[in-house]
């Protein structure tokens, strides 16, 4: 195509875009209610996704040491359990420290633990985190082989809920989105055909002096891709705007989930960025194929 | 300029549209097409526009064989010809002036030339002054001029009129009728495709008559010549 003649045809598809004004209006707010859905599908399970990952990273795997381990053997078992892989944080609670939280746990009844002072029965322990729950039960065999270790005490029902939800939330997310975009591309393409239909003439027209197909798709897909931008561009801001109201309101929030939801929810600056890619690369994608797939049958002269 | 060998034209359901028709259209002729509805006039403009292909035969336009033609071909093989519609087939949305210029747009042709070209050509069919009025706005006589000026507007070497007279009253009917005279004149082959009898006759010019799909009657048939033989494509 010469320059002239894209210029020519780039502007009659944006031309065409205003002349059209209540099509395009219609498509770009149908084009804009799926992309909103998709994205607070998409968002949602995003978040919730991390709220459960937070959770989960909560749920420390308690390593118990035998009692009077030598420093020797206490130094080697500690070498073994930092030098682990699979382990994200390590922490060791001596024997007495167990006794001051056990203390401050029933403050009013310490002097009961005095007598432990000297008699401590509780064993020092490890607290570990792992990085994926899944391997939960490899890892507490693995644990129980280390050479001192008295026990290991794993929250092995509580991750299998999380890992649960986790995955729910996951496939129920991208369910809805792909349902989601499978719709938007069906009206759209139903939209796109409609305006297609109404100016079938004019194509029939254009076959008639000789244009070739290519000549022809060009309005309709400068008209589709803009409708698409127009759409991804207003979704985003909308969904954006939005989302950035909640993370403030959630910031704002007191009580037990305020601080927790704090801190697992996306932040905008994470969010925007990929809302905004992914909204105006499936609106242009929609238009152009919406565009593509409806205009063909015309073409048929 | 167009060559029927033998052609014949079945559509689905049975219809025989044409039946072995064989004719001949110089360059540079002037011929009338004539027959009643559903004598073929259709199919033969479908199949020199090539909208239709043969069932069987072979139609030649300016030397390209139009049964093994390309279909991305097809749109070079239109530019080549102009084609009057019965109903003008002018986009209500665009000015005059773009109805027209827009046939040279689709032959990728440069802004500076279609400025100059097609406001001679609405001059040529006397529309110079309504270059800027919607279709809607002018009379369907001046439609049909600028339906005429759109055909003429790439220096095509054919011009097909179909039904010149169907849609406007006898005076302008004329007029038009001299126009495509004129246009003849200059060496562009003319085919007006009408049912008209009267029209046709008025004339004294070449009338191949089309009936249930044969050819009825030919007054002046076209010898076989040497410049007929396919061209290269």
């Amino acid at each position: 195509m010469k320059w002239s003649s894209f210029r020519y045809l780039t502007k009659q598809g944006l031309h065409n875009l205003r002349a059209n004004r209540l099509m395009s209006l219609a498509s770009i707010g149908v084009l804009t209610a799926c992309l909103l859905l998709t994205g607070i599908a998409g968002l949602f399970s995003a978040n919730v996704n991390s709220l459960v990952e937070y959770l989960g990273d909560q749920n420390e795997t308690v390593v118990y040491l035998d009692q009077g381990l030598s420093d020797e053997q206490l130094a080697s078992v500690d070498q073994t359990l930092r030098s682990m892989p699979g382990l994200a944080a390590v922490t060791y609670v001596s024997q007495e420290e167990v006794l001051e939280t056990y203390k401050g746990y029933m403050s009013e009844y310490a002097d009961l633990f005095n007598d432990f002072e000297e008699d401590n029965p509780f064993h020092a322990n490890y607290r570990v985190v792992l990085e994926d729950l899944n391997q939960l039960d490899e890892m507490i065999a693995q644990l129980e082989q280390i050479d001192g270790v008295y026990s290991v005490s794993a929250p092995t029902q509580l991750s299998s809920v999380f890992l649960t939800i986790q995955r729910a939330v996951t496939y129920a997310g991208w369910a809805l989105v792909a349902v989601l975009a499978l719709v938007s591309v069906v009206v759209i393409s139903n939209t796109i055909r409609l305006t297609v239909f109404a100016r079938r003439k004019e194509i029939n027209i254009m076959k008639y002096v000789g244009a070739t197909n290519g000549f022809i798709r060009w309005p309709f897909f400068v008209e589709g891709t803009s409708v698409g931008l127009i759409s991804g561009l207003l979704a985003a801001g909308l969904v954006i705007g939005a989302y950035a109201l909640v993370v403030n309101k959630v910031g704002a929030m007191s009580g037990f989930w305020g601080p927790i939801l704090g801190s697992c929810l996306l932040s905008v600056g994470q969010v925007w960025p990929i809302v905004l890619g992914a909204f105006l690369i499936f609106g242009v994608i929609i238009g152009s194929i919406g565009t593509a797939t409806s205009i063909r049958k015309y073409l048929e002269v | 300029m167009i060559v029927f060998e033998d052609v014949t034209k079945d559509y689905k359901g049975g219809n025989h549209a044409l039946k072995h028709v064989n004719l001949r259209i110089r360059k540079g002729d002037f011929v009338f097409v004539l027959g009643h509805s559903g004598a073929g006039k259709s199919t033969f403009i479908k199949l020199i526009l090539r909208e239709e292909q043969v069932t069987s035969g072979r139609v030649l336009v300016d030397g390209l064989d139009l049964s093994t033609m390309k279909k991305r071909k097809v749109p070079y093989l239109r530019r080549r010809m102009g084609v009057v519609f019965q109903d003008f087939r002018l986009i209500p949305t665009m000015s005059v002036y773009e109805n027209v210029a827009f046939a040279m747009r689709v032959t990728n042709i440069a802004e500076d030339k279609l400025k100059k070209r097609v406001p001679y050509v609405l001059g040529l069919v006397g529309l110079a002054d309504k270059a800027d009025r919607l279709p809607d706005e002018i009379s369907g006589g001046e439609q049909q001029r600028v339906a005429l000026a759109r055909a003429l507007v790439h220096s095509p070497q054919l011009i097909i009129a179909d039904e010149p007279t169907g849609n406007i009253d006898p005076k302008l009917s004329l007029e038009m009728m001299e126009l495509l005279k004129a246009i003849n004149s200059v060496g562009i082959t003319v085919v007006v495709v009408t049912h008209e009898v009267a029209l046709a006759k008025r004339f004294g010019k070449r009338i191949i008559t089309l009936d249930h799909g044969v050819v009825a009657s030919d007054t002046a048939p076209a010898p076989m010549e040497d410049d007929e033989e396919v061209a290269a494509q």
